[in-house]
């Protein structure tokens, strides 16, 4: 649940944490190599990518010495339910109306 | 990865009949939910539907009437947020109607996901399997 109360949305609202997806994308990067892209403070970086954690676009493994930021599917399926599930939304209520317009032809 | 839903369904009753459901709010409430519609560009009213806290959505959707050609085409935007004032989902739904023979086919366009969302997408559905690959071959890269 922890992960769930985190806002997908917000989250990717913000065009740094975008571009850290973007990057990551690419190769899984240390923090420091990733703070390397921006103009921000480490522990600017360090927040961010704790977001990104939190909402579960990435994951964070120690290899070696280093702490790695990967991509995580999580947060991707999340926004791929979200959208799916107007998508369902729409069927069930256009069902509904034909219901709705059915009874009152037969009223 | 697309970033709009598309349905049409055919109904077997004429389109005004169809248009009114699209276009009075408690025959709107009927089939869709509780509302404050009124067929006016510029209007803005609510949904009320339940909350999915999951998604940073409290369960108010919030419209505003933008587009209305009577009998044939009504357009509203569709936003919502975890709480008022917070809007995280801004979309727009479109709604088209046609004559047909025995009936009317509506269709639906709702649409907005918004660019950056589908540019996530993109970017998954390029970098994902690469991204496996890559944590595979750092793991292996360890492990030897």
């Amino acid at each position: 649940m922890t992960t769930a109360q985190i806002d997908i949305f917000q989250t990717l609202a913000d065009p740094s944490r975008r571009e850290m997806l973007h990057l990551l994308s690419k190769e899984s990067l240390t923090i420091n190599a990733l703070a390397q892209n921006f103009e921000m403070s480490r522990p600017a970086v360090s927040k961010h990518v704790k977001i990104l954690q939190q909402a579960g676009f990435i994951t964070i493994r120690d290899i070696g010495r280093e702490r790695y930021c990967l991509l995580s599917q999580d947060g991707f399926t999340r926004l791929q339910e979200w959208i799916s599930y107007f998508d369902k939304f729409w069927s069930n209520k256009l069902k509904k109306l034909e219901t709705v317009l059915n009874n009152k032809a037969n009223a | 990865m697309q970033n709009s839903i598309q349905h049409s369904y055919f109904y077997e009753q004429p389109l005004a009949a169809v248009w009114a459901y699209l276009t009075e709010s408690e025959l709107i409430a009927q089939w869709l939910m509780p509302n404050d519609f009124l067929a006016e560009v510029g209007h803005e009213f609510n949904f009320h539907t339940r909350p999915m806290p999951n998604f940073g959505f409290d369960g108010t959707i919030y419209c505003k009437v933008l587009e209305i050609d009577p009998m044939k085409k009504l357009v509203y935007s569709w936003q919502g947020g975890p709480e008022p004032g917070v809007i995280n989902l801004d979309t727009v739904v479109e709604w088209q109607l046609q004559e047909k023979d025995n009936g009317t086919e509506l269709s639906l366009v709702h649409s907005g996901f918004t660019a950056d969302q589908a540019m996530i997408f993109g970017i998954m559905s390029e970098g994902w399997l690469k991204n496996i690959t890559k944590i595979a071959d750092l793991l292996n890269a360890l492990a030897s």
